[in-house]
C-alpha cells in the first residue's frame, strides 16, 4: 500500500498541470456557481474538449487506436484532480466521453467504435441519455417505448423524460423494447440515435434553479438504421448496465468536486470561522471530503488494476450526495438570511449566479445528486444485495411477459 | 391542561383554510411567481374576512386576538402557499399597536386593517442572525427626534410596504426601534429576488424619524420591542414552516400511493413508507412546538426558549420534510411544471431566513448556559 503519488504518477501529474497552466486560467474559488446559460457552457465544454484532444489529452483511458492517450485509470484521475482547479468546463461530455464511450468500447462494432469515439473526444458530438420514462424510473426496465423492425431498420414510438442536455445533443443512446412478449428485462434494445431524425421532438422542462437542464423527448416515427443498434438486438439491458455503470463510476470518480475549500473560504470571507458552530460544520466537511477522497483513490486502484469495481461505488455516490447536502447546509448556516436571496426565476436563468447565491444553488439542486444515476435507495438496495449479500428484494413482475405487466 | 384549540379558534383556523384554498390554485401561484412576487387580490380576501386585523386591538378595528391565532392564520398559509406578507404585516402591525404611543399611529394601523397599505420589520441580518447586530445606527437630532443611518437586508416586502420597523443601535450599546416610513427622504429600498420568489428588499437608510415614530423607549428597555418582534416573527414563522411541511407531506402521500414502480406502488417499498412517517413525525413536533411557543407569546409569558425550541425544529426539520418530500417524488418533481417544488423552495426560505438551525441551537445554548 503507498498512498500518494509514485515517482511516474508524480511525473504525470506534474506534466499535466504544466500543460493545464499553459492552456486554462485558475478557478477562483469566490467566483460564482457553473454558468446557468447552458447554451454558453455547452459550448465552452466543446471548445475545451477539442483542445484536450488537439494536445493528447483526450480520453486518458482510451486505447490509442480509438484516439485516446492509451493512460491509465490513475493517470485519468489524476488528470482530473489537477483539471478541477481550472476555470474550465466538461459537463457536457458527462453522457458522451463518462457513459457512451465506454458502452462503445466494450459492445460496439468497430465501424461503430470508428465513427463515433474519434468525434466524441474531439468535442464535435454531444450525446444524452434517453433512457427514463414517465413510467420508468427507478424501475429502468420496464420501459415501454416501441422500437419496430422495418426495411434497413427500426421504427420507434414513445417518449422519454429527465434527458439531460437533450436539447443541445447530437446523438443520443435509447432504450427500446423490441420484444414485449418476454420478461421486462430480456425485450429491450440498445440504440444510438441521430437527434436530428425526423419525428424526435425536445421539449426542455424548467427546473427548480430556473434552469432547464433536462427535457421530455416524443419519438414519433422515429427511423433507426441497422448499423444504430448497439450489441445483439434484445440485449439491450447488459449492454445499459455497462453505460449505468460508467454513470455511477463517473459521478463517483473524483474530480476534487468534493473540495471544501470554497466553503471554509466563505466562512472566513464572512467573518464567520470564528464562530464555533460554523467552524464544527467545516470540520465535518473537512471529514466527508476526506472520506471521499479516500474511497476514490480505492476505487481508481481497483479499475487501474482491471478490477470491476463493485460496492465501492454506490457507497461513493451516496456519500457524495450526502455531502453535496451537507455542505450547502453548512453554507447556509454560514450565510444566514443571505442564503434565501437570490434570483431564481425563470428570467434570470440565463445570467451568471452572482457569489454566494451558488450555495443556496447547491442547496437547491441537491435533490438531483440523490436522484440521477439511480436514487439512493436504489442504491442501498445495491448494497445490501452485493455487499452484504441480503436476498433480493420480492418482485411481482419477474418472470412475467412485459406485455402482460403493461396491461396490469 | 388542554391543549386542543377552542371552538372560535378551529373558526379562525377553517375560515382561513376556506378562503385560501378557495382562491390559490397553481395558476394564481405561477401569476405572482412570474410577476410581483405576491398576490394582493388574497391579501385583500383575507383583510374582507377580518383576517388581517385579526391580531390587533378591537379599538382599532381588530378582534382582539394574539399571537396562537396568529399561528393558525399561517399553518393556512404555509399549506396553501399563499404569498401574502401575513407575518411581518401582522406582527408589525401589531408591535406597534402594542409599543407606539397611543394614538400616535392610528392611522396607519387603520389602512393596515382595510388592507390598503402593508407594513413590515427589518429583523435579518447576514451571518449572524442577530437583529440587534448593527446595521443601523442612531443617533439623537436637535429636535428630539432620531438620525437613522446603515443597511438591513432581506426586508420582507420592504418595497411594497408603507413603513418598516427597524431595530437601531445607539452610541452607548443600547438600542431603539423605530417605525420608518418607505417615502421618507432617504430611504432606499434595493428589490432582491428570494428563494421563494416573494418580494423582498434591502434597506438603506440615511434618514430622520421623528420621537413619535419610537416604538416604546429608547435605551435598555427598547431590546424587549427587538425582542418581542424577533419572537413573534419567528414563532408565527415556524407556523408558516409546519402548513408548509403539512401541505408537502399530503402531496407526497398522495403520489408515493398512486406512482407505480417495480409492479407496484412506490409506498409498498419500506424505504419510502419510514421516510414518510418520519417526515410525519417531525411535522407533528414542529406542530406542538410551534403552537407552544405562540401560546406562551400570546399568554405573556417568557417564551425565549420555547421561541428556540420550535424555531429548531422548524429550521433542521422543516427543511428535512421538504427535502424527504422532494425526493420521494423522483424526476417529476424537479420539473417545476409539477407543483411539489414550491414546498420545497417555500421550506428552504422559511429555514433560512430568521437564521438557520445552528444559529437557534446557538441561542438555546447561550440562555440555558446563562441560566
Ligand atoms: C437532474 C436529473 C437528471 C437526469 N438525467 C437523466 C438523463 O439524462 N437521462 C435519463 O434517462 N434519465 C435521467 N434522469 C432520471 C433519473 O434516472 C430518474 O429520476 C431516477 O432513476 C429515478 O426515477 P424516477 O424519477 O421515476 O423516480 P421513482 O422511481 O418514481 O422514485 C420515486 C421515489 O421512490 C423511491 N423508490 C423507487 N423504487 C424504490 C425501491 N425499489 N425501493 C426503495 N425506494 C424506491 C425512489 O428512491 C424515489 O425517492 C435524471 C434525473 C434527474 C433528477
Amino acid at each position: 500500500m503507498h498512498i500518494g503519488d509514485t515517482p511516474q504518477e508524480a511525473a504525470f501529474r506534474a506534466e499535466a498541470r504544466a500543460w493545464l497552466e499553459a492552456h486554462a486560467a485558475l478557478r477562483d474559488p469566490a467566483a460564482p456557481a457553473p454558468e446557468m446559460d447552458l447554451a454558453n457552457h455547452v459550448g465552452h465544454c466543446r471548445t475545451w474538449q477539442a483542445t484536450l484532444a488537439e494536445h493528447g489529452w483526450a480520453g486518458i483511458t482510451w486505447p490509442a487506436a480509438f484516439g485516446g492517450r492509451g493512460g491509465s485509470a490513475i493517470q485519468s484521475a489524476i488528470f482530473a484532480e489537477e483539471q478541477a482547479r481550472f476555470d474550465v468546463a466538461t459537463g457536457a461530455f458527462a453522457v458522451g466521453i463518462g457513459m457512451v464511450g465506454p458502452t462503445l468500447i466494450a459492445h460496439g462494432t468497430t465501424e461503430q467504435q470508428e465513427r463515433f469515439l474519434g468525434a466524441m473526444l474531439r468535442g464535435e458530438h454531444i450525446w444524452c441519455q434517453l433512457f427514463s420514462e414517465p413510467g420508468a424510473g427507478s424501475d429502468l426496465a420496464s420501459v415501454g417505448t416501441r422500437a419496430e423492425r422495418t426495411d434497413g431498420g427500426w421504427v420507434v414510438n414513445g417518449q422519454k423524460v429527465w434527458t439531460s442536455l437533450g436539447q443541445f445533443a447530437d446523438w443520443g443512446i435509447l432504450l427500446a423494447r423490441t420484444d414485449p412478449s418476454v420478461p421486462k428485462h430480456a425485450g429491450i434494445t440498445y440504440f444510438c440515435v441521430d437527434m436530428t431524425t425526423p419525428g424526435i421532438e425536445v421539449r426542455p422542462l424548467t427546473q427548480i434553479t430556473g434552469v432547464a437542464h433536462f427535457n421530455e423527448v416524443f419519438l414519433t416515427d422515429v427511423f433507426i438504421p441497422d448499423d444504430g443498434v448497439i450489441g445483439a438486438t434484445g440485449d439491450g439491458w447488459s449492454v445499459a448496465r455497462t453505460t449505468l455503470l460508467s454513470e455511477r463510476s463517473f459521478i463517483g470518480s473524483g474530480t476534487g468536486q468534493w473540495s471544501v475549500d470554497d466553503l471554509i473560504d466563505t466562512a472566513r470571507r464572512l467573518g464567520r470561522n470564528e464562530d464555533p458552530v460554523v467552524r464544527q460544520g467545516l470540520a465535518a466537511a473537512v471529514c466527508r471530503a476526506r472520506t471521499l477522497e479516500y474511497l476514490g483513490y480505492r476505487l481508481r486502484t481497483a479499475m487501474s488494476q482491471g478490477r470491476m469495481p463493485g460496492a465501492e461505488m454506490y457507497v461513493m455516490k451516496l456519500a457524495y450526495a450526502k455531502h453535496w447536502a451537507a455542505t450547502a447546509d453548512t453554507a447556509m448556516a454560514i450565510l444566514g438570511a443571505g442564503g434565501a436571496l437570490g434570483d431564481f426565476s425563470p428570467a434570470a436563468a440565463s445570467h451568471h449566479v452572482e457569489g454566494d447565491d451558488k450555495w443556496a444553488s447547491m442547496f437547491l439542486t441537491q435533490y438531483a445528486i440523490r436522484l440521477g444515476g439511480g436514487t439512493d435507495e436504489v442504491q442501498r438496495n445495491i448494497i445490501g444485495e452485493q455487499a452484504l449479500g441480503l436476498p433480493r428484494e420480492p418482485a411481482a413482475d419477474r418472470g412475467v411477459p412485459w406485455k402482460e405487466l403493461a396491461l396490469r | 391542561m388542554n391543549f386542543d384549540l377552542t371552538e372560535d379558534q378551529q373558526v379562525i383556523a377553517d375560515l382561513a383554510e376556506q378562503i385560501l384554498a378557495g382562491q390559490m390554485s397553481v395558476d394564481r401561484l405561477k401569476v405572482a411567481e412570474r410577476g410581483a412576487g405576491w398576490d394582493p387580490d388574497v391579501w385583500a380576501a383575507l383583510a374582507e374576512a377580518n383576517l388581517v386585523s385579526l391580531c390587533l386591538p378591537e379599538h382599532l378595528g381588530g378582534s382582539g386576538m394574539g399571537a396562537i391565532e396568529l399561528a393558525l392564520l399561517a399553518e393556512a398559509q404555509g399549506r396553501n402557499l399563499a404569498p401574502v406578507p401575513l407575518v411581518p404585516t401582522v406582527v408589525t402591525a401589531m408591535a406597534v399597536a402594542e409599543f407606539a404611543d397611543a394614538g400616535t399611529h392610528d392611522e396607519l394601523l387603520a389602512s393596515v386593517v382595510d388592507g390598503s397599505i402593508l407594513v413590515t420589520s427589518a429583523l435579518a441580518s447576514p451571518g449572524v442572525n442577530d437583529p440587534l447586530v448593527p446595521g443601523v445606527r442612531a443617533t439623537p437630532t436637535s429636535d428630539g427626534g432620531w438620525r437613522l443611518e446603515g443597511t438591513k437586508p432581506a426586508v420582507p416586502y420592504g418595497a411594497e410596504s408603507a413603513a418598516v420597523a427597524v431595530p437601531a443601535q445607539l452610541a452607548d450599546g443600547t438600542s431603539l426601534v423605530a417605525l420608518v416610513r418607505t417615502d421618507a427622504p432617504g430611504v432606499t429600498l434595493d428589490a432582491e429576488r428570494t428563494t421563494n420568489h416573494q418580494p423582498a428588499a434591502s434597506l438603506t437608510l440615511d434618514t430622520e424619524v421623528a420621537a413619535t415614530d419610537v416604538l416604546g423607549t429608547p435605551g435598555d428597555e427598547a431590546a424587549e420591542v427587538t425582542r418581542w418582534l424577533y419572537e413573534h416573527t419567528v414563532a408565527a414563522m415556524c407556523s408558516v414552516q409546519v402548513g408548509v411541511a403539512e401541505g408537502a407531506l399530503a402531496m407526497t402521500a398522495a403520489h408515493v400511493s398512486d406512482r407505480q414502480q417495480f409492479g407496484r406502488p412506490l409506498s409498498a417499498f419500506q424505504a419510502v413508507t419510514q421516510r414518510a412517517a418520519d417526515a410525519w413525525i417531525t411535522t407533528e413536533a414542529m406542530r406542538v412546538t410551534s403552537r407552544n411557543a405562540a401560546w406562551r407569546l400570546g399568554a405573556g409569558l417568557d417564551a425565549r426558549r420555547d421561541v428556540s425550541v420550535a424555531a429548531w425544529w422548524a429550521t433542521d426539520g422543516g427543511q428535512k420534510v421538504v427535502t424527504a418530500c422532494q425526493h420521494l417524488h423522483g424526476g417529476i418533481g424537479a420539473d417545476v411544471d409539477y407543483p411539489v417544488h414550491r414546498y420545497f423552495l417555500w421550506g428552504v426560505q422559511n429555514g433560512t431566513t430568521l437564521g438557520a438551525a445552528s444559529a437557534h441551537l446557538a441561542r438555546l445554548g447561550g440562555l440555558l448556559a446563562r441560566s
